[in-house]
């Protein structure tokens, strides 16, 4: 099985849970709510913005089956990130249509939705800011009037008015630059709407209250968030949630906040029962925290020989009603926006702007993904202002070893460059055929991501038949990490196979804080965790086996379940052997592991309102693109994709390989056909699959992948995360062909047939409310 | 679950017991997702044998309201004359709604503007087979759209009858993705073969631009007599365009629908131009 | 309404609304959680299930139309712990992610091959057209059957 012999944790390692998924036997959250469970709905707001003046739920109450009943008054606490500007039920405002208002938890779902039918709710409207520039304009009617008394959660960043989070960077002078006479100024404009995730599995919680405690069951990549964000809108310790994780059915960033869990928790305690909530496909839909809308504007002073002597940026994120995620996402920008190409200087502004539209979130590549449209759109139309090579352009300015990122921290190691030389070997020797009459285009883009390194912790308990039981507070969504790569990296440490590794997953009872699964970190911070947990078992087996074998430590080895002597296999024992002298003697073998990031220096006074100064672990990716645009209807055909992708170093390629094609594909929707937009309700015109047009499987291509190995990572053994990145470049590169196949500039994704087939003919398309 | 049409249609009469018709059911299943009121009562038809046969003779083929369109697909295979129908049929939704979803409903699910049935059956002059309490009607499909929205009296649609010929016909749709969403445009076409390659007795049906499908009568008079050059009649075509007043969706807008019309009648004349040149050489 | 339907080879009965998807009697009143509601529109595949030998949407049948039918699902497609080819192919090449759809693309698929036995890559990417996967990217899928053929003509 293995396919690398360099080191015994890379392998083909097929995920465990597949008989099961296969079968339809594996639970996940929205399966578990049987008849002995309460089941939830919530009243939500059906206007954008409006005053509440009163909310009656006698009628509601008194409907058949109804146990329990919650409102503002039940969880007062407000939660955000960076500033804590967010009430899990609108008390006194409606700010988004969609905001819940009444939780109602009766004996079936059915009572539950008669008795939401009957709750009064008098509301007196107020004017919605549906879009950015509306927040922005002078005079705007602030949909946080009370912005400043906010409890602030981490200092540091301008903010003020509609703008919930401004984050800045300066880095030498831009302003001389752009006055240099030696130089050619480019300019431009990009829009991207807003992208739905559509996990399979709907968010989904059950919730009860045991001994004094709540326990909350959830379909979560953020365990530990969960319990801090429902304790602090409780009002009660974190210590009193405990949050487990069944399967996860798809989360793609989605499930990376708290959501509907607090209001389970809640009625869960009212009812004294167990309480099941689970969002409708329709509600799922209309509440998605979606990938954000955002302008960009980017700015550069460009020599005539392609140096960059100066670039800036204004990056505008609609955060919607409440700050959530996207005041967090502002730090990316510095590092997907303008951490690909060596820059002379830098000045740079993201806000996130608060609207009255239901508020977004983390999806995939947060952030990164239309950062990456926008720049190498710009990119090519900087190549078309000096007449260079796209290729040419991009081997001569990617980041390399020595390199300057926008905040000052120094790049290690020369990574996109050969990575451009690997795809251009990839592409076959023979051009596509084309169809008569077809408009073909191929562009090359490249892509700057980085893991989120964080605290993780992690256990490693040695059982006596030889297996392990790792204790962590991952969660496998789907991506296979809990599946193959722990389970793989502990193996290796351990010398036995990774199916005597038992993955335990997340209960927040069992396992210590963590930061949760995302953005490509699990692998990375969990997988260093658990190496170090390992590495003291290992020590722990060793000493015990250097007694039992009359051998010293540094001379045993852990292979095969066994431990040998080096270079005598067949004189030592097995692991049980050892394990049961170990019991005896010293106790049960077990170890714990911790890590976090190191923190890589930024240059002091850079940058300002960031969450992270400086990238730990850069992830790169480099992606063609081949398609077709028909001159007719204006839609997109791909030929043919293929990507370069840094992994560090690939334990499991063939997972890898599927979690590329994946993200890949989620990607081609988001450039094709995945667009959220805001009717004049403040409510999402897409409300399911009949609208929001997911990729199928006829419009898509195999992807061609190389992984590219070698890049210096911190991760264990020289690991970045994979599942993340794939779908990083996806909009850029599509958008850069379809340029190149029209001949006419793309500033705006997704490249809908309509949308395509107006730029073709130069008609204008009427913006969608979203837009800015 | 009615086992006679007329029992059918004395549930149907009692106006209190706010029953509907279910065939395939797949449009009425979906009602609560559409924010559409859940009708009280389904009257189920398929127990009623007749319904679900198709019926061939030398002059016309009568098809039961129940029959589904994968049904339909495979038994037209024989019938070059009902390409389009067949065509219609074979490419319509996905291949697990094609299973269940029948012609009948296709004609009946008067908020479905992208019927592909609806506008081959068009093209095809089709009539269509009407039960009422006080007898049977038989009218053509085009006049039972126009007023099937204003129907006061139970009735209940139990065929669909297409007239034989030695005609081709071609079925044309324009979906966002490759297959899979409704069409945004949906054109069939019928005429007749002439050895000279001109066009006689065109039908041209155009569905999913507007909410019903109809025939383009004024772009038919047009073709009479010309050659079948599509690139010909795609410009022809264009200058018609204002006889439609397009429907606008999230995502379809309607400028969309009408500049892409003239495209997707090209491909099916294309199909047609293909079966005539195979046929008639 | 009472009805009576042989379901994964045993006679069940229900009683209740003959409007209520049977999609819902399956999870809800049979608790066979393994056919999955997801769009419940008949777009997305997940809740596919073999009804007198068709693979259909259950989200687009009611129940009251079903007197008599025989019905299979997920958990009752193969003998209990064992996997069919299709299934097996699956889980060797490791295909599976979150695994939302593949109840449904597995009944879709199997009832495919009965009367396909040896599809294109085109042919299977078009039965596949009603079940949708946000994970895997299909092709990783259509690999997995295309290679149940391979592994049949070497034998």
């Amino acid at each position: 099985m293995n396919t690398d012999a360099r080191h015994p944790a890379v392998m083909d390692y097929p995920r465990r849970d597949a008989s099961d998924k296969l079968q339809g036997r594996t639970r996940y959250t929205a399966d578990l709510g049987g008849l002995e469970t309460l089941h939830a709905v919530l009243v939500r707001a059906e206007v954008a913005s409006a005053r509440i003046l009163r909310v009656d739920v006698t009628r509601a109450r008194a409907m058949p089956g109804v146990r329990a009943i919650a409102i503002a008054h039940d969880g007062p606490g407000l939660h955000g990130i960076g500033i804590a500007d967010q009430p899990i039920f609108a008390g006194s405002v409606i700010r988004h249509h969609g905001e819940p208002i009444v939780a109602i938890a009766a004996d079936t779902l059915v009572q539950a939705q008669a008795a939401a039918r009957e709750v009064l709710i008098d509301t007196e409207p107020m004017r919605a800011v549906l879009t950015m520039a509306e927040a922005l304009a002078p005079g705007a009617q602030l949909i946080h009037p009370d912005w400043a008394s906010y409890e602030v959660l981490k200092e540091g960043a301008e903010r003020g008015g509609n703008i919930a989070w401004e984050a800045s960077v300066q880095r030498g002078d831009t302003k001389s630059a752009f006055a240099r006479p030696d130089v050619v100024v480019v300019e431009g404009t990009y829009e991207v709407g807003r992208q739905s995730h559509v996990p399979f599995e709907p968010r989904a919680v059950i919730a009860s209250f045991e001994d004094g405690r709540y326990h909350i069951q959830t379909s979560t990549q953020v365990p530990w968030t969960v319990r801090a964000v429902t304790s602090k809108v409780l009002g009660i310790a974190p210590s009193m949630v405990r949050v487990t994780v069944p399967s996860v059915g798809g989360g793609f960033g989605l499930k990376f906040d708290c959501t509907l869990e607090p209001y389970a928790a809640i009625l869960a305690r009212k009812s004294g029962r167990t309480v099941s909530l689970v969002n409708s496909r329709e509600e799922e839909q209309m509440t998605c925290l979606c990938r954000e809308n955002a302008q960009i504007r980017i700015r550069s002073a460009v020599t005539a020989s392609g140096e960059i002597v100066a670039r800036e940026a204004e990056v505008l994120m609609d955060c919607g009603a409440y700050g959530g995620e996207q005041v967090f996402l502002t730090t990316m920008t510095a590092h997907t926006l303008m951490g690909n190409y060596r820059l002379g200087s830098v000045r740079l502004t993201t806000k996130a702007v608060y609207t009255n539209t239901p508020p977004n979130g983390a999806f995939r590549a947060c952030n990164g993904v239309y950062n990456t449209f926008a720049l190498e759109r710009h990119t090519d139309e900087i190549c078309g202002s000096i007449r260079m090579d796209p290729l040419e352009f991009r081997r001569r300015n990617v980041v390399g070893d020595g390199s300057l990122g926008a905040t000052g921290q120094v790049f290690q190691g020369d990574v996109l460059r050969p990575m451009l030389d690997r795809l251009v070997q990839m592409r076959p020797a023979k051009d596509p055929a084309v169809p008569d009459g077809l408009l073909y285009g191929r562009a090359t883009t490249v892509g700057t991501w980085f893991v989120f390194v964080g605290p993780s912790t992690a256990t490693v308990n040695l059982n006596a038949d030889g297996s392990a039981t790792l204790v962590t507070a991952g969660v496998e969504i789907g991506s296979g990490t809990m599946m193959q790569s722990l389970p793989q990296i502990v193996a290796a440490e351990l010398g036995i196979h990774p199916s005597a590794v038992i993955v335990k997953s997340a209960d927040t009872d069992a396992s210590g804080r963590d930061m949760g699964v995302g953005g490509g970190r699990t692998t990375v911070s969990i997988g260093a965790a658990s190496a170090a947990a390992c590495a003291e078992v290992r020590a722990k087996l060793l000493a015990s086996a250097s007694e039992l074998l009359q051998t010293e430590p540094a001379k045993l080895v852990l292979t095969g379940g066994r431990v040998e002597i080096m270079g005598r296999p067949g004189s030592g024992t097995s692991i049980q052997k050892v394990i049961q002298h170990a019991e005896m003697v010293t106790g049960p073998i077990s170890g714990s592991g911790s890590f976090t990031a190191p923190g890589v220096a930024a240059l002091p006074g850079c940058a300002a309102g960031h969450f992270i100064d400086a990238i730990d672990i850069p992830v790169f990716a480099v992606h063609e693109c081949e398609l077709t645009v028909h001159p007719a209807t204006g839609h997109v055909t791909i030929l043919a994709y293929r990507v370069v992708q840094d992994v560090g170093r690939a334990l499991n390629p063939r997972a890898i390989r599927s979690q590329v094609q994946g993200g890949v594909v989620q990607g081609l929707g988001y450039a094709l056909h995945e667009e959220i937009t805001i009717n004049t309700k403040g409510s999402f015109d897409q409300r399911g699959f009949e609208s929001y047009l997911l990729p199928l499987a006829e419009d898509v291509v195999p992807v061609e992948v190389d992984l590219f190995e070698g890049a210096p990572s911190l991760g264990p053994l020289g690991t970045k995360g994979a599942g993340e990145v794939p779908i990083l470049n996806v909009g850029a590169a599509v958008a850069c062909a379809v340029a190149n196949a029209i001949g006419k500039p793309v500033a705006q994704l997704p490249l809908t047939p309509p949308r395509v087939l107006a730029l073709l003919t130069g008609r204008l398309m009427p913006q969608a409310a979203t837009a800015v | 679950m009615a086992q006679t049409v007329s029992e059918a249609l004395e549930v149907l009469s009692d106006q209190d017991a706010g029953a509907v018709i279910v065939a395939g059911a797949t449009w009425v299943m979906r009602a609560q997702v559409r924010h559409a009121p859940i009708p009280r009562m389904f009257v189920a038809l398929s127990n009623i044998p007749e319904l679900g046969f198709i019926e061939i003779n030398r002059l016309e083929i009568s098809i039961g309201s129940l029959v589904t369109h994968d049904v339909l697909s495979k038994a037209l295979l024989n019938l070059p004359a009902l390409r389009a129908l067949r065509q219609a049929a074979a490419c319509s939704a996905n291949p697990g709604v094609r299973q269940i979803a029948t012609i009948g409903g296709n004609i009946c699910a008067e908020d479905f503007a992208a019927a592909d049935l609806v506008a081959a059956a068009l093209c095809l002059d089709a009539t269509v087979e009407l039960h009422r309490t006080n007898g049977t009607q038989t009218v053509a499909l085009a006049d039972y759209l126009e007023l099937r929205t204003h129907r006061r009296t139970a009735e209940i649609l139990t065929r669909i009858i297409i007239p034989m010929s030695d005609k081709c016909s071609a079925h044309a749709r324009l979906t966002m993705r490759k297959a899979g969403d409704y069409p945004v445009v949906i054109v069939s076409v019928s005429a007749a073969r002439c050895s000279d390659n001109t066009l006689r007795d065109v039908r041209i049906a155009v569905g999913s631009v507007e909410a019903t499908a109809r025939r383009w009568t004024s772009l038919e008079s047009a073709l009479e007599g010309q050659l079948l050059d599509p690139a010909a009649i795609q410009s022809l075509a264009a200058t018609h365009i204002a006889d439609f007043t397009p429907r606008e969706a999230a995502g379809a807008p309607g400028w969309y629908r009408i500049q892409v019309l003239p495209y997707v009648l090209h491909s099916a004349c294309v199909d047609l131009r293909g079966q005539l040149e195979g046929n008639v050489a | 309404m009472t009805v009576n339907l042989t379901l994964n080879g045993e006679i069940r009965t229900f009683f209740g609304d003959p409007r209520t998807s049977l999609l819902d009697v399956l999870r809800e009143t049979f608790r066979l959680t393994g056919t999955k509601p997801v769009c419940r529109e008949g777009f997305c595949g997940a809740c596919v299930v073999h009804i007198d030998g068709l693979a259909v949407p259950s989200c687009l049948r009611p129940i009251g139309l079903l007197q008599g039918a025989s019905v299979t699902t997920i958990e009752g497609l193969a003998q209990v712990d064992a996997l069919n080819a299709l299934q097996l192919a699956f889980k060797d090449q490791d295909v599976v992610q979150c695994g939302m759809c593949f109840p449904g693309m597995v009944m879709t698929l199997s009832k495919f091959q009965e009367t396909n036995p040896t599809p294109s890559r085109a042919e299977i990417k078009a039965a596949m057209i009603g079940n949708i996967c946000r994970c895997t990217g299909y092709e990783r899928i259509v690999d997995a059957v295309l290679s149940m053929q391979s592994r049949e003509n070497a034998q």
